[in-house]
């Protein structure tokens, strides 16, 4: 009787899951509506700093191995916080682009749909890279290289910039978005 | 109160069948058995069953072994032509999005082979009982199925959640109503298998009642058209452009 009612409770809990996630799906609109309440600046120049092996290797050479340790673990954390604001905008930006990607224009169709794929790849990288970052802050000397999620980033927001002046050229980028 | 519960029974069986009806109607009206062969199957299917069962039911309401075989025979089908129809959702989904097509199929592939394994872990390790042996099989195959089928539509909204893709309006209906079914027949299969019984009441009611709720769903996204077109970037407001430069000048910094 224990496992049916387990059994049980894991089926309502799978359906509450479901509805919610649904719900949380057709709601997605909200974003579009007003995207600068979601999107957030994202330096990339300090995340290619925080996870730069020169930067930890003088790190670690010039600082004590426990003061190593916490800063490492400092920075790995602030490397996820980049991370995970560049996969949130990502998310935000491939909701725009689809939009965008009806456009009329074959061009600004065209600029959106390389826009869509470059931040679904950076979620993507970011799905693999978060849990690493997680892994050198458990072991703060190991090897961590996410460089791809700076280029895939630097390549995505040059496409928004793209689709920005192809949508609205008398008006730059910002108009566009 | 007996009289009560029978038409209730009746209604719950028969309703939906014949809203099913109408949304095979709908589908061969938009076209859509293009776009979902396989629900458009499924759907002729579960009518087809439903008329050659209801049909012996009112012949001998004392139905025997034949009618047993049959809906165990048409619930296995079905439940195949239901993975069909999330293979079908989940291919829509990935249709549009060609930078997540191979990931998306590894996950997919992954995660049915976890539930696969976690189903059969289920079925040796709880068993269940039952006088009956076709309908223990049959439950038991219930429970397996609709965990994985249930498992399966939650990762299509996981998916389409995280990555933030546009899970179209049909596709959308069809992985919703078919997800609740599922979750509410894990549990109701659980509960009869626990029980023992095959003709307890409550349990059949309330699989009967989620089948209802199923193909409403259905209906009310598959009778309106999509409205994925109507949503283009032109339509936002100008008022936040402004708000948006700042974001990208952030965004651009190095």
């Amino acid at each position: 009787m224990i496992i049916t009612t387990i059994l049980v409770f894991v089926a309502l809990l799978a359906l509450s899951c479901l509805l919610w996630l649904a719900k949380a799906h057709a709601s997605t609109s909200g974003a579009l509506k007003n995207p600068a309440e979601h999107l957030r600046a994202v330096d990339i120049e300090a995340f290619r700093n925080l996870v730069d092996p020169d930067e930890e290797e003088f790190l670690r050479t010039n600082l004590p191995p426990a003061d190593f340790r916490k800063i490492q673990r400092e920075r790995l954390r602030a490397a996820v916080d980049y991370v995970s604001c560049a996969a949130e905008n990502a998310a935000i930006l491939v909701r725009l682009a689809d939009a965008a990607r009806r456009s009329s224009d074959p061009v600004t169709a065209e600029a959106a749909e390389k826009l869509v794929n470059n931040a679904i790849r950076l979620r993507l990288y970011a799905l693999h890279a978060i849990p690493r970052l997680y892994l050198g802050m458990i072991l703060p000397g190991s090897r961590i290289s996410p460089a791809r999620i700076a280029e895939s980033y630097e390549q995505m927001t040059r496409q928004v910039v793209l689709l920005g002046c192809l949508q609205y050229p008398t008006r730059g980028v910002s108009a566009a978005l | 109160m007996h009289a009560l519960f029978n038409a209730l029974f009746y209604y719950l069986w028969i309703a939906p069948h014949v809203l099913l009806a109408v949304i095979l109607v709908l589908i061969v009206h938009r076209k859509l058995h293009r776009q979902f062969p396989m629900f458009f199957l499924y759907t002729a299917l579960e009518i087809l069953q439903f008329g050659v069962l209801f049909r012996m039911w009112v012949s001998d309401p004392h139905f025997g072994g034949g009618y047993e075989r049959l809906f165990s025979a048409g619930m296995t089908v079905s439940s195949a032509l239901r993975f069909g129809v999330i293979y079908e959702v989940f291919g829509q989904l990935l249709a549009d999005y060609p930078a997540l097509k191979e990931s998306g199929k590894t996950f997919f592939r992954g995660v049915t082979v976890l539930l696969l394994l976690t189903g059969v872990a289920v079925s040796f390790f709880i068993p269940g009982k039952s006088v009956d042996l076709l309908m223990f099989a049959t439950n038991t195959l219930d429970r397996t199925v609709s965990l994985l089928q249930c498992g399966l539509l939650l990762s299509v909204f996981i998916v389409s959640r995280h990555f933030a893709l546009s899970l179209r309006g049909h596709a959308f209906g069809i992985a919703l109503g078919l997800g609740t079914y599922a979750s509410v027949q894990m549990a109701t299969s659980a509960v009869l298998l626990g029980v023992g019984s095959t003709s307890s009441r409550f349990p059949n009611f309330i699989t009967m009642a989620a089948y209802h709720c199923c193909v409403l769903i259905w209906i009310c996204y598959l009778a309106v058209p999509e409205r994925a077109a109507t949503r283009t970037l032109d339509t936002l407001p100008e008022h936040n452009l402004d708000i948006w430069n700042r974001e990208l000048q952030h965004l651009l910094q190095r």
